[in-house]
This record gives structure tokens, sequence and C-alpha cells, in this order.
């Protein structure tokens, strides 16, 4: 078959089924009693068309398209991370700590923070692909558990000066932040046509071109998905399952932290400080983005796009008089929408090479 | 050959008086183009233990699934009792009083005993009645297992026990055990045939044992079949044989092709050219490229797989490894792949020793593979040809760590071309080629490298006729070439027609080893069913 119709075909069966998400979560607007006009031209406005909102969505788009790009690698070697909303908070306040406590401000400062990121989502992912390696504990259980360890954790940080509170804001209304990141401290911002962004953006992209060839033009990739798709042969020729599975996973955690960190210096989100659910679901977002992107690290740009803008977008849908979190439902049909036509062309592909196979012998 | 052929009829003409518990009548399965039971005929009597007895793939299996309705007969017919049945399943033939020990074992680990046994009832379980019977049972056969003790703590030898009592409460009058003993120590073997026979002696039920062991076929049985390639070769009582006969029935022999005959082979004067000039290469014969020394190894359940195990591979040769399959091969093949740490002994690989606990240090070194399931631990489906010709040598496509496409498929490319391999180019992938092509990838990577030591375990399974030509083509040229080549194979003909040298491995031992010369079929058929000749 040439890869020119079978383009054509994935188009073809993307579309179909995009088509068939859209059109229901119209009938859904449309039997809650909006107008799906109304809230289609309120979504693009949120996320797009009103002044300054595209900057918005680029912000959102930032720490979901870190989370997937980390839940991507740890798929490459066989493993399942789904913990990422609790490595990013991890993450963040290390990043935290670092920018309370690291002297001086400036662009060091900014790496450090950005760094401690890094390192607070790989410790947290660590935990669990240690004890995947050391005593066999499932990681989907461990990573997902260790959310909620996280998510305490960090609470107990926040409501104690010595670790993450802000102490001026422990003597005043007891809110539990974290002491804002010095202006000097914090990721620049830059403006375009009335949008502004941070540079997380441009670090974002960075990271997903860097990734997309570690995975495909290096050894390092090469031995990753070698433990993925066959760990016997790999140990056979003495690539170590252990220590790819591992480097793997902490790269997972790594990124979600990352992400964190980049939220906090980045402004988008609660004003540089960390706050009690900070993460607002991202990592789980993230997750999706993931899993609709499937093996492809650069399809994770246009996705993540699009369940940012329908995030943006759905904080102007008071007006059309739908509830706001109609858009989850939207993400929840279009998520499934996009995994549909991979799945048909996993099974016709396998139905026809058994056929070939079955006819040669 | 007709001394047994007589003593068979005379074992024939005993039987009379009531009908046997199960007659079967040229039952045959064919798949494909293989006659898995050809027109087989068998009968199994109450009150005796009956034996079947051949080599891996003789056909006994398929047999006994036809008479416990796993598997559906082509043709023939089945009596119980004397009366005609049709057996569709297991369910079947568990209303005609039909049970079955399977060689590899269905129990829940995290249950208990008495609850494996229940599994499978449809009404309400009692758990007191179900206990106590379990109890009961155990006590009567001698079994001695606790119905209370958890599947997963219990040794191998415990949970044979614990499938016999899940057949036995069904109270059949027909068992069939398949291969029983394949996991178990010889003490454990003995407690089992204890046990069955007080199944058949005071319950006057009828048993078979299948099984590839010579010694416990003669030990444990009261009639014997034999088979070989989907037929019955031969029937005869227990008294009247013994184990040269059986090893020659169940080997096999072709009519007119006597020792003498084979040595006359093209193979053996193969091996006279090279080592005519004794003296001159007695200097070479004495050093073993590969020697392994008093291996150990055990199975995740602790059973003891390689014991002791010493081999040595000289330049040049081929080494066959002939053997029943599950007498400690796989083992011996994962060592070499670096993918089993040794409880105990050591790899010298050119008199050097390779640390058995850093994986792909053998790989490195010149041992390579070809693995008996391909897909286990030989190739990998998912990726492309060229991606798994570079497996055993990355640096070929990645200089420093990345990866130089042109230099990584200009190889592939070559050695598609050398190798002759079937496929659409370098960046096929792997699944898409047949079985056939993916040994040649296998066969490509691992002789590519010059390697020092090659390990083939049944590298020919699965092929077609003109893939085991080529196969078998490309191992001599290895041996030729300076390459030590240990072929591991059940198959007794590819080794007799293959090596040097054989040595034959029995419960995890070389039970004995020889030139090619000095190997008959019958004294390997006695070496791989009892360990002794």
């Amino acid at each position: 078959m040439s890869s020119m119709r079978r383009r054509s075909e994935i188009v073809f069966l993307y579309a179909c089924s995009t088509f068939v998400a859209l059109l229901l979560s119209a009938i859904i607007v449309e039997a809650v009693g909006a107008n799906w006009t109304d809230v289609w031209n309120s979504l693009l406005d949120g996320s797009l068309r009103k002044p300054g909102r595209w900057g918005k969505t680029l912000g959102s788009a930032v720490p979901m398209a870190m989370v997937a790009v980390g839940t991507i690698i740890s798929t490459k070697v066989g493993l399942i991370n789904i913990g990422q909303e609790g490595q990013m908070l991890v993450g963040a306040a290390f990043a935290a700590y670092v920018g309370a406590h690291a002297p001086g401000s400036g662009p060091i400062v900014i790496c450090l923070v950005i760094i401690g990121g890094f390192v607070g989502g790989a410790f947290w992912s660590g935990l669990a692909g240690a004890l995947r390696y050391w005593r066999n504990v499932p990681e989907v259980l461990t990573t997902l558990l260790l959310v909620t360890v996280a998510a305490n954790l960090v609470g107990y940080a926040l409501k104690n000066t010595w670790l993450l509170l802000d102490p001026d804001a422990a003597f005043g209304n007891r809110a539990l932040v974290s002491k804002q990141l010095d202006p000097d401290s914090r990721l620049p911002r830059v403006e375009i046509f009335g949008n502004n962004f941070s540079l997380s953006v441009i670090l974002a992209l960075l990271i997903i071109v860097l990734t997309t060839w570690v995975l495909s033009q290096t050894v390092i990739g090469f031995k990753l998905n070698v433990v993925g798709e066959n760990r016997r042969v790999g140990q056979r020729f003495g690539i170590s399952e252990v220590k790819q599975g591992l480097m793997a996973m902490c790269a997972s955690g790594g990124f979600a932290g990352l992400a964190g960190a980049m939220m906090l210096a980045s402004g988008d989100f609660a004003k540089y400080r960390l706050v009690t659910g900070f993460t607002v679901n991202l990592g789980w977002t993230g997750l999706l983005v993931a899993l609709v992107a499937r093996e492809k690290v650069m399809a994770i740009i246009p996705v993540a796009l699009i369940f940012a803008g329908l995030r943006t977008g759905s904080s102007f849908l008071a007006a059309t008089g739908v509830e706001r979190r109609v858009t989850d439902v939207v993400q929840g049909l279009l998520v499934l929408a996009l995994l549909v036509p991979p799945a048909i062309l996993f099974i016709r592909d396998r139905r026809r090479a058994l056929a070939q196979v079955e006819s040669r012998t | 050959m007709n001394e047994l052929a007589n003593s068979s009829t005379s074992g024939g003409s005993v039987l009379t008086g009531p009908p046997p518990a199960v007659t079967a009548e040229k039952l045959s399965k064919i798949y494909g183009s293989v006659r898995a039971c050809d027109e087989v005929d068998i009968e199994l009597v109450r009150g005796e233990i009956h034996g079947v007895l051949g080599e891996n793939g003789a056909g006994k299996s398929t047999l006994m699934k036809m008479l416990i309705g796993l598997v559906l007969p082509d043709k023939g017919s089945i009596a119980v009792d004397g009366k005609p049945v049709t057996i569709r399943d297991p369910l079947d033939a568990a209303d005609l009083g039909i049970g079955m020990v399977h060689q590899h074992f269905s129990l829940v680990e995290a249950l208990t005993v008495w609850e494996n046994v229940a599994l499978g009832d449809n009404r309400r379980i009692d758990r007191n009645r179900t206990r106590d019977r379990v109890a009961e049972l155990s006590h009567e056969y001698g079994l001695d297992v606790n119905p209370d003790d958890r599947v997963e703590d219990l040794p191998v030898g415990m949970r044979q026990r614990v499938e016999l009592l899940k057949c036995l409460r069904r109270d059949p009058s027909v068992l069939i055990l398949d291969e029983p003993t394949s996991v178990l120590t010889p003490e454990e073997s003995e407690q089992l045939f204890d046990s069955l026979r007080k199944v058949v002696g005071e319950e006057n039920r009828a048993v078979a044992l299948v099984s590839h062991r010579l010694s416990e076929i003669l030990h444990a049985t009261d009639r014997i079949t034999i088979m070989r390639n989907g037929a019955v070769i031969d029937r005869c009582l227990t008294k009247d044989t013994d184990a040269n006969s059986l090893a020659r029935s169940m080997v096999g022999r072709e009519v007119g092709l006597s020792y003498s005959g084979l040595d006359n082979s093209n193979k053996d004067s193969d091996v006279k050219v090279k080592s005519e000039p004794d003296n001159e290469s007695k200097k070479i014969e004495e050093r073993f490229l590969l020697e392994l020394k008093g291996i150990s190894t055990s199975s995740a359940l602790g059973v003891r797989e390689l014991n002791d195990f010493n081999l040595g591979i000289r330049q040049g040769e081929i080494f066959g490894l002939a053997g029943v399959e599950g007498n400690g091969q796989s083992s011996l093949v994962e060592v070499l792949s670096g993918l089993k740490r040794v409880s105990s002994g050591h790899v010298l690989l050119n008199g050097e020793k390779i640390p058995s606990n850093r994986f792909g240090q053998l790989a490195k070194k010149g041992v390579a593979v070809i693995p008996e399931d391909r897909h286990d631990s030989g190739v990998i489906l998912g990726m492309s040809v060229s991606e798994n010709l570079l497996l055993s040598n990355m640096e070929e496509g990645y200089k420093n760590g990345f990866l130089n496409k042109q230099k990584r498929d200009a190889r592939a490319t070559d050695l598609i071309e050398k190798f002759e391999i079937n496929c659409t180019g370098p960046n096929a992938p792997l699944w898409s080629l047949s079985g056939g092509n993916q040994q040649r990838v296998v066969l490509a990577r691992e002789t590519s490298d010059k390697p020092i030591v090659l390990v083939a375990s049944q590298p020919t399974r699965g092929l077609d006729v003109g893939a085991i030509e080529y196969m078998t083509r490309q191992l001599r040229s290895l041996a030729d070439s300076g390459v030590g080549v240990l072929l591991i194979s059940s198959e007794l003909d590819e080794i007799l027609s293959l090596s040097d040298r054989i040595g034959v491995i029995f419960r995890g031992k070389i039970a004995d080893s020889m030139r090619r010369q000095d190997a008959d079929r019958e004294n390997l058929g006695l070496l791989m069913g009892r360990g002794e000749s």
C-alpha cells in the first residue's frame, strides 16, 4: 500500500472521529438549553480571539506539554507513570524552596529554580521506579498513590515557615502560600501583539525538539526502545532493564517537575507563589495529551494547544449559560475520538500482517 | 524388532473378559501437513497402569487430549466400557469418568488447596465438606496434603499432588497423567507411583501414564505402548521388555541403515578429512574455546535445572547436545545468553573467566546464540530489520552515541543480501518477515561479528525444508571456518547428521559424550531416556 493512500486514510479517520465528537458535544450543549454556536464563539474568544487570550493559552499549554513529554519517555521503556500531578507538585515545591533560599537573584537563580523543579519531580517518580525494580511493586500503583502523599507533604510544607510558608503571610491572614519569587528570579515575559507569555514557551519548544531528537537519533533512545520492546533481548546484549527503566522513570517525573517549576516561575498561575492546589489538574490533562499524541513527541504541540485552548476558552462560557465544566466533557470526547483511529488502524494492520504471514507458510 | 512384535501380540491376547475402560480405534488428528496421530489404537484396562512412551512430538499428548476432549479427532472412535461415545469437551469426559492431570499445572497460587480442588464446582461450595473430603482423599492415597495450605507455599511435588487430588475427587474410572514427573525429584516421582499403584490396585481404576523416561515407564507400568511420529510403533507387556529394546523402538531406526552405513555418510567423510592430520590438530583440539565448569542453576521455584554441568567446545567442531526437552537445555542456553545467573560454577571463554553477574559480557566477548524461541530473546518484533541487526554491535550504527543512519542501513542492506533475507528493505518492521527470514536475521546478526562460539538451540524448529537446509549448511560452514558450534536439539537425526561430537544431557548433567563415529542410536536413546546406557 502506498504511503500516500495510507496517510489520506489516517486523515480521513481522524476527521470522522473528531466530527462525531464535536457533534456529540453540540448535542450535549443543546440538551442543556444553550446554543452551540454561542458556545463555540465564546470558546474561540476565550482561547484565541479576545486580546491577550492566546498568550494565556500558550501559558497553559506549556505544563501540559512538558508532562506529556515525560509520559512518552516512560512509555517508551514500558513503564506506566500516571502520577505526574504529584511529581509536578513536588517539582514546584522544590523550585519554590530553591527560589526562596537561593542567595542573590538573576539568571542563575532562574536556572536553579528550573533545575530544582526537575530534580524534585525526578526524585518523586524515582521513588516509584526504585520500588518497581527493587521489590517489583507495580509502578502504576505507586506513582498514582504518591500523588496523595505529595499533596499532603506539600500541604505540610506550606504550613511551616522553615519549609515553604512565606513568613510574611504567616503573620497576616494565615494564607498558605510560599514566598513570592523575586522579580529578578522569574522567567522573563515577552509581549507580542498585546499577548504576553513567558520564556517557558520557548524552553518547552526546545525541549520537545531535543527529546524527539534524542529518542530517534541517539543510542540513548535506541536502548530505551529496546528495553520497552523486549527486555530479554536487551539484557542479552548488556542493556540493563533496571538502568534504562530508572533513567526513563526519573526523566518522566523530572519533566513533570519541570512543568511545575515553569508554572511557578512563569507567573501564569498563582502569581509566582506556591499555593494549595497549585497544579490545577494540569498533570492529569498532560497525561491525556500524551495519550492522544501516542508515541510521537512532536504531536504533543498541537494536542497541548487544543487542550489548553479548551481550558482558557472555558472561562468565557459563563455568558452563554453553560456550565464551564462542559469543556471537560468536550475534552473527554475529543480524547476518545482521537484514540479511536489508531486503534482501528492497529487492528487492521495486524489482521493484514497475519493474513500475509499465513499465506506465506 | 521381530521379537518385540511377537511379544506385542501375546500382550494383546490377554484382553478377554470385561470390556476395557477405554477403547480407542484408529484415532487420527492431522494439523496441516503434520500427522500428529495416525490411526492410533489404544486400550486402557481397569487395574492396570498403561505407559505411553515416545519422544517429544511423537503424538502422545495429542492422543491423550483426544481422550479427554481437548482435541477433537479427525477420524476414529472411542468407546467407554464397551459403549461407543463422543467426547466433545473435558466436561463430557468427566461425565464418562475420565480425568486428566496435565503436564502444566492449572492451580491458583493465591488460593488454598481445598479452594483449588473446589474450583469449577458450580454447586454451592460446602467449605467443611470439601475440606474433609480433601483430607480424606489425601490420607487414603498417602498424599499428605493439608487442605488449608496455600498453593503458593507448596513445593512443586506437592502441587502435583493437588492436581492429582482435583482429579481423584471426581472419582474417575480412568486417570490420565501427562508427563507427571517432568518437574519432580526422583523421590517425589517414587511417591507418586506408589499412590498410582493404590489407585489401580485397590480401586480397580485404569491409569494411563505418559512419559518419555524409560526408567519410570519400566518401573511403574504394566503395559506399554510406544509411539513415534504420530503412530504406534510397538505394544508390549512391561515384564516382557527391557530398556534396550524400548529405547530402540522409541528412537527408531530406518530399515537397512546400519551404524556402519551411517559412518559412510557425507558428514563423516568431512569429519575424517578434518581429523586426519591427527598429530597437528591435537594441540588445537586440546584447547577449549568455550568451557563450562560445574555450572548449577535453579528455576524461580527453586528446582535444580543444571546440576554441576561440564562441557567444552573445541575450535571448528559441532558439538551436538542431544536430550529430551526439559532436562536443563533451556537453562543452559539462558546461561550462555547472559540471561541467567549461575548459582555455582563458571563459564570460560578462551580460558578467560566471564563473570555471570554482568549481563551482556558473553555476547560482547563473542558467544553468539540462536535461541530456541526467537521471539523471546532473539529478535524485537516491533523494531526494524536494520535495528535488529544492530543489537549485537551498536557502534556499527551509532557514532559516539549519535545515529549514523546511512552506515546502519548500508550494513543492513549488506547483510540482507548476504544472508538472502526476504524483506522490503532495512526499514521493514521485523514482524512483517516470515519465520524463516526472522531466523535469518538472527543468524546474520549473531554470525556477522566473527563469533568465537555459536550456540544454536533447536535452530531448525518450525522452519520449512528449504530453511532447514540453509540453516544446517550455515552451521557446517561456520564450524569449518573455525567457530566452535554447540548444537542443542531434541531431534536425534539433526544431531547425528551434523555433529562431530555428541553429548547427551539428562537431568541437568552430561550423561555421556562421544565422538560421532562411536555413537549409535540405541545407545543415545538409552542415555536420553534414563541417563545411562
